[in-house]
């Protein structure tokens, strides 16, 4: 095979035992790699009820098809699971070298069950695979972690080391702890990092010297001109993300009014500026930096610290109303480290805030974090994300989550193809299943009316299954901007050998997606959680905001179903997975 | 101002000199520029199709505007223009394919009056290049063409850009009349 190496990981915490696995060319075909084979595998090795922390909970970590090769933007991996924090088959992806590194070292996946007797982390060194003590990392964050490998595993000749890990967080159970890789990449939602604390697997070290093969370097070499120079071309990629990073959003994001401010209940903040992109320019030395392999390089630090993401600068910043950009990048820095997703601890701070009736002092949220990071004081309740706060403290209304997953950085009252995505994502509140503010806030690839559900149900589908299809090769969602399906599936047919049409990304995004579904469907799921909390359909506090048309919004919703193939209860039906080849 | 830019985009669609999404508008506001959006149509521009950038350093809408962004802001900061259209007029984008000159000469004589010659510059699309290029080329001309792009019209008023864009097309429609009576081949 070219693309794939065909062959994986399967690690038995519990006994110690690793066994390579070889997987059909079928399976690859069928699912690609990264988020597609990690949610093949996830359904095929896990049972339906199962707790998420518990040993029999399974993780699979895998590269795609395009990881490893000089394809733009492609040097990443997926992690799939079940999230502690939704409950809901969860995956995230993260740049950085480690999935290169798991390619270069020939494998395409690592699947985890079982829990380890004692802590251990995963080295693997080419064919050389074993598991290794971690005594002497277990009770450090990820900075220390991340530094203590490196000096263990210094690159030798050819290969380097991806280290992906845990921090505090991972290991104390927190329910949105992260995974962080190489410092400062994420795979950062859902709880992950929670996981691996739950098997005792603190971090996967991974090296090797392989080059991926490939089936045509002249087509491939081609193919990936044509996406670079679509991305010189793009002033998203090539202005706005390149010259800012993320943080390029706030202000405008600010501007469409759609920046959530004070737990959601405004949608335009007066000092956006004091947290924004330009301030940042203005303000800081920035070294920027790029995950291996992309030309558009969006992220950057100042000194020692990240400048922080887009959404990270929301909801630590606006959301709490807070306008000290220090204080963020401070908070930015405790949650990498700790290894916390900064969206929903940024949430559920605000939840908290919203809650008590006060807003929160900065050195007062710093304290928090360390706490959920420890699992202790006041931070062991807000651990559990911001749902369970909220429906402890008796206010559920306060937490601005869909499944469980707290709302990203845009008001969904302000894009209603983001509200639709937002209600229908398989993975709860997250911006990135379909990432509809390209239609709709940047005119990529086409500008939407976004003030509208009209046409809307039938789009969102299509770019949920494209978004999966990126996630599953595995390419950066920034490169959605400037390349379509027609171009990934050029590049992808170079690299494999195996002719894929547009039509066929599309379509193998969304048996992925059907598969997702009923994967939450067997969880117990059902159409009444494809929703939005109760804010959004009512005015926001400014004025700015109009509140959803539930009943739009309902029809929306069911045209959406029809669109998908799936009956009025949100179900695929059975011509549709016999259409998609999903038994 | 959007309304101008509105009256002006539906001209140059409805007479064939811009089509689809292609071509921006922008005029120069102080020390900003107001520039239709990328992705946006000519003929549908509204004040949601138009964004306000800054004049000497990029900022967030800079991600929102047209990509070639950077080049009006090149023009605008070299010469005196205050207003810029740029289309991908077909006779204009013919001609600069076929020739190989540094200068198109028009042949007719309201063209040979008001343009005098019109450059042929190079450069990739949103690129430092083209707008060096371009702000050098139109701080001496009305106009010009990027060689397989399209043309770049300047003036004080849109009017004026509109104007020296219908001009340069209509040049180029002549020239491209007249040579291939002459050749018969097409070639100039």
């Amino acid at each position: 095979m070219f693309g794939w190496w065909g062959k994986g990981l399967e690690v038995d915490l519990g006994s110690g035992e690793i066994v390579v696995k070889r997987l059909p060319r079928e399976i690859y075909e069928m699912y690609l790699g990264g988020r597609g084979l990690g949610v093949k595998l996830l359904w095929d090795h896990l049972q339906a009820g199962i707790d998420p922390l518990s040993p029999q909970n399974v993780m699979i970590f895998a590269a795609g098809p395009l990881t490893g090769t000089r394809a733009p933007a492609a040097g990443r991996h997926a992690v799939v699971t079940k999230s502690p924090l939704t409950g809901t088959i969860f995956d995230g992806n993260a740049g950085g070298y480690w999935g290169t590194a798991l390619k270069k070292a020939g494998y395409d996946y690592i699947l985890f069950k079982g829990r380890a007797p004692s802590p251990v982390f995963l080295l693997i060194r080419g064919d050389r695979v074993s598991l290794e003590s971690a005594a002497f990392l277990w009770g450090k964050n990820t900075d220390q972690t991340i530094r203590l490998l490196k000096d263990k595993f210094p690159a030798e000749g050819k290969r380097r080391y991806g280290i992906a890990c845990i921090g505090r967080a991972g290991e104390n159970g927190v329910a949105f702890a992260c995974i962080m890789n190489d410092r400062g990449n994420t795979c950062g939602r859902g709880g992950l990092g929670a996981v691996m604390g739950s098997k005792n697997l603190k971090a996967v070290v991974v090296g090797g010297e392989e080059t991926v093969p490939l089936a045509d370097d002249e087509a491939f070499e081609e193919y990936r001109r044509d996406i670079l120079r679509l991305l010189v071309a793009s002033p998203v990629s090539s202005k706005g993300l390149s010259s800012f990073g993320t943080s390029v959003l706030v202000n405008l994001i600010n501007y469409m009014k759609l920046l959530p401010t004070d737990n959601f209940r405004r949608v335009y903040f007066e000092e956006a500026y004091e947290v924004s992109g330009e301030k940042i320019r203005d303000n800081y030395e920035r070294k920027k930096r790029a995950c291996f392999g992309c030309p558009i390089a969006c992220k950057s630090r100042a000194g020692e610290m990240e400048i922080p993401e887009y959404e990270t600068l929301a909801l630590l910043g606006p959301a709490c109303n807070n306008s000290s950009l220090e204080s963020i990048m401070e908070m930015n820095h405790l949650c990498n480290d700790y290894g916390l997703d900064t969206i929903t601890t940024g949430a559920t701070l605000s939840c908290y805030a919203e809650i008590l009736g006060r807003d929160l002092l900065q050195e007062e949220m710093l304290e928090l974090i360390r706490e959920v990071g420890e699992h202790e004081g006041a931070g062991a309740q807000l651990s559990r994300g911001s749902a369970l706060l909220a429906a402890k403290m008796g206010q559920p209304g306060a937490a601005m989550q869909v499944k469980k997953l707290e709302l990203p950085g845009y008001d969904p009252r302000g894009a209603l193809g983001m509200a639709l995505g937002y209600a229908t994502s398989n993975r709860g509140g997250c911006h990135l299943r379909a990432y509809m503010i390209g239609p709709e806030i940047f005119g990529k690839p086409k500008l939407l009316n976004r003030l509208t559900f009209v046409g809307k149900s039938g789009l969102l589908p299509v770019f949920q299954n494209f978004f999966t299809t990126m996630d599953s090769l595995v390419v950066c969602k920034f490169v959605s901007f400037s390349a379509g399906e027609e171009e990934l599936a050029a590049i992808l047919s170079s690299v494999t050998g195996v002719h894929f049409s547009a039509q066929d990304l599309l379509r193998i995004g969304e048996r992925i997606w059907n598969l997702e579904r009923l994967f939450n469907l067997r969880e117990g799921f059902s159409v009444s959680d494809d929703t939005l909390p109760e804010r959004f359909f009512h005015n926001s506090d400014d004025g700015y905001a109009k509140g959803l048309n539930r009943d739009e919004f309902m029809r929306a919703l069911r045209e959406y179903y029809f669109y998908r193939g799936w009956t009025e209860e949100g179900v695929p039906t059975g011509e549709k997975l016999t259409q998609l080849g999903i038994n | 101002m959007w309304r101008e830019i509105n009256r002006f985009g539906r001209k140059l669609v409805e007479y064939g000199l811009a089509h689809s999404h292609f071509g921006n508008i922008s005029v120069r506001t102080g020390d900003g520029l107001l520039i239709t959006r990328s992705g946006s149509m000519l003929d549908e521009i509204d004040e949601n199709m138009v964004v306000h950038c800054r004049l000497y350093q990029e900022d967030c809408f800079d991600t929102i505007a047209s990509s070639e962004t950077i080049v009006h802001r090149r023009i605008y900061q070299q010469t005196s223009a205050l207003a810029i259209i740029h289309v991908h007029s077909p006779y204009a984008v013919a001609l600069s394919l076929l020739s190989e000159e540094e200068y198109l000469v028009p042949r007719d004589t309201e063209s040979k009056y008001f343009l005098h010659r019109i450059p042929l510059v190079t450069g990739g699309v949103g690129s430092a290049e083209l707008a060096a290029n371009l702000a050098g080329a139109l701080s001496q001309h009305k106009a010009a063409i990027v060689r397989g792009h399209g043309t770049f019209a300047a003036g004080k008023i849109l009017e004026e850009a509109y104007v020296n864009t219908c001009s340069v097309e209509h040049a180029c429609k002549v020239h491209y009349l007249c040579t291939n009576k002459t050749t018969g081949d097409g070639t100039l």
